[in-house]
């Protein structure tokens, strides 16, 4: 029962995470797309309650950002413009879950902008940038794992049940997929593409990228599970009563693999959309400017940036909860993934 | 059942020189052979209970199997009410597999662990499809009162169940699709004096209002000769003696009957055997 609770806590705290995300529109102040040239790498703005003279406010503020004296990318904080934090402002159009048309953001600052992850080197809000590139890569990360899943389940099924040839062409398959050098595969691969892909094409090469990688373990897995549920008495049993091959792998013997399945499909997740980043990390992501994960962190393979502005990590500081999210998540779904273990 | 009238009525099952041999591959080299069952026949007639004793690994549960059809024999015949099961068709086997229930050795292993008691015991009625969704309930109600199980057990899960319950309802699903041959594997030996008592004094019951054929497998061999009209000694997958309870349990002939009695604790030939005390 206190796995059962952890896996519901675990979901709550994915599920929030995810609405973030998933509600980019309101939770980002800006367009991610939107530049602000004359001011590249802004440090993140800190909020204050006290002012420099000691007074409380309760409604939080920012200094505005000035340039320091004598410095050409060295900011501080002007303590004559305060910047109070407005809730539920209009600001830019965007649409709700890419349906809803509407202004409204949770937050914003009158007459100039807040960057509370600091700005890029075109001045996007960092911020803005993350909530909507999680959308590309957490459903990235989501549909690659569910194509893998899938693949292996339907692989490992088929070679685990019917065995024999089946099985062991299936199996060395798996191995091979195992051992292939996919980085220069993939190169190999983005090499016939046109050099220019779009969006969509891209964020799907991804996912295929990502499915075809994956599937061998989970079918390996799948396939153990399968073996050793098909060998079951109730199984004998079923089939004693004259049940024909679907009915066994459709009642039987498909749900005992579903804890392996939703534990691989929890680790792999974290997985892809690191995976993702590497990808964007050799240009074979989501071509700018939509936002993705990886494209935030790209922009760190510049050695000048490397080491002269912090804030441009703090994008992988911010997803590592989606990411401890479903690894904790997984690993409380294998505490419960021996299938026939008898709860006394 | 006396030996005169099995002259006159035809066998249900007939197995004649039964061979199954396993394979097992070591990790270097060559394959050993385990011969499981080294030519095995007999007959069981209709109504009638045949006991197989004999010790751990001696192949009953091998012979269950392939009478059962879950394994396939190496070699030998096995006649069904004179159908050979040997070169059946896939189509004709399934047919005939629902008249020979096996009542599995681990019951804790022969229902699916996600299932309710009710969903298992309606599970061959729906394999079966003759039977209307409606019709289904009453039928599987009408099981659990047969073995004397109370109906509201219908929603538990095997694992909430007792070792004897869970026995029954083993016995109650095999039922459900009213078999002619009724194979028992060990399936009183893990429980207690008392449950053991009532569950055989349910089969017998069983057998003589429904005319039901036994084939009950066990190391126990005064549980045996209490139930079985004829008892087959196994070892090493033969049957080394066979004959009426009286004979084995006052005159056995081989040294593992004799060690087979042995083990049975204060047996008083008196007194009806494994009467509740
Ligand atoms: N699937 C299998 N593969 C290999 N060997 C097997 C297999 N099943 C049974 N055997 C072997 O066949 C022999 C007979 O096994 P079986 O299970 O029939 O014994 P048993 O009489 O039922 O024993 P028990 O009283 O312990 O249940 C044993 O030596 C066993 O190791
Ligand atoms: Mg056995």
């Amino acid at each position: 029962m206190r796995g059962r609770r952890a896996i519901s806590g675990w979901l709550v705290v994915l599920v929030a995470l995810h609405a973030c995300v998933l509600f980019a529109g309101f939770f980002a102040p800006y367009d991610p797309t939107e530049q602000d040239r004359g001011r590249p790498y802004l440090p993140p703005m800190r909020l204050h309650f006290l002012d420099n003279r000691g007074h409380f406010h309760a409604r939080p503020f920012a200094y505005a950002l000035k340039l320091a004296e004598g410095s050409f990318d060295q900011y501080e904080e002007d303590t004559r413009r305060a910047l109070p934090l407005k809730f539920m402002v209009r600001g830019a159009n965007y649409r709700l879950l890419g349906l809803l048309p509407s202004r409204l953001h949770l937050f914003g600052a009158e007459n100039e902008r807040i960057y509370l992850l600091g700005s890029d080197a075109y001045g996007r809000d960092q911020l803005s940038r993350f909530l909507y590139g999680g959308r590309v890569s957490l459903f990235a990360g989501l549909l690659g794992a569910g194509v893998t899943v899938l693949l292996g389940l339907c692989v490992g099924a088929a070679a685990g049940y019917y065995g024999g040839w089946r099985d062991d062409l299936l199996m060395r398959l798996a191995e091979l997929f195992l051992a292939l050098p996919w980085l220069y595969l993939l190169f190999a691969l983005r090499a016939f593409l046109p050099l220019a892909v779009g969006p969509l094409e891209a964020f799907f090469l991804i996912v295929a990228v990502l499915g075809a990688v994956g599937w061998a373990r989970p079918a390996r897995l799948v396939r153990g599970v399968v073996l050793s549920a098909k060998e079951r008495d109730f199984v004998r049993a079923a089939r004693g009563f004259g049940a024909t091959d679907g009915y066994l792998l459709r009642r039987h013997i498909l749900p005992a693999t579903s804890s392996v399945l939703l534990t691989q499909a929890a680790i792999l997740v974290p997985q892809f959309i690191l995976a993702e980043m590497t990808l964007s990390f050799l240009g074979l992501g989501v071509p700018e400017p939509v936002p993705s994960w990886g494209n935030l962190l790209s922009s760190l393979q510049q050695y000048s940036v490397l080491v002269s502005y912090w804030w441009m990590y703090l994008p992988a500081l911010i997803m590592l909860p989606f990411f401890l999210g479903y690894l904790g998540l997984g690993s409380e779904l294998q505490e419960r993934a021996e299938p026939y273990k008898i709860e006394r | 059942m006396t030996a005169e009238s099995h002259e006159t009525s035809e066998p249900l099952v007939r197995v004649e020189n039964l061979v199954k041999h396993y394979s097992k591959r070591k990790l270097v080299g060559s394959v050993e052979e385990v011969r499981a069952l080294d030519g095995v026949s007999f007959s069981i007639f209709r109504g009638t209970t045949l006991a197989i004793v004999g010790e751990s690994g001696s192949g009953k549960s091998t012979l269950a199997f392939c009478l059962a059809c879950f394994e396939k024999p190496t070699s030998g015949n096995l006649w069904f009410e004179e159908t050979s099961l040997s070169g059946l068709k896939e189509k004709d086997r399934r047919v005939i597999r629902r008249q020979i229930q096996l009542i599995f050795q681990d019951p804790a292993n022969s229902f699916n662990p996600r299932w309710s008691v009710l969903e298992i015991l309606t599970e061959p009625l729906v394999l079966q499809g003759n039977l209307s969704r409606d019709e289904m309930h009453p039928r599987a109600q009408a099981l659990l009162e047969q073995v004397g199980l109370s109906s509201h057990l219908g929603e538990k899960l095997p694992s909430e169940l007792s070792g004897g319950q869970r026995q029954r309802l083993g016995i109650a699903r095999a039922l459900g699709l009213r078999p002619k041959l009724l194979i028992l594997d060990e399936a009183l030996s893990a429980l207690d004096c008392s449950v053991q008592a009532q569950i055989a004094n349910l089969l017998m019951e069983l057998q003589a209002s429904l005319g039901m054929t036994y084939l009950f497998i066990s190391h126990d061999l005064a549980m045996a000769a209490h139930l079985a009209d004829e008892i087959a000694v196994m070892s090493r997958g033969q049957i080394v003696e066979q004959g009426a309870p009286e004979e084995i349990l006052t005159h056995p002939e081989n040294r593992i009957t004799r060690e087979l009695l042995a083990a049975v604790p204060r047996l008083d030939l008196s007194r009806p055997p494994l009467a509740e005390s």
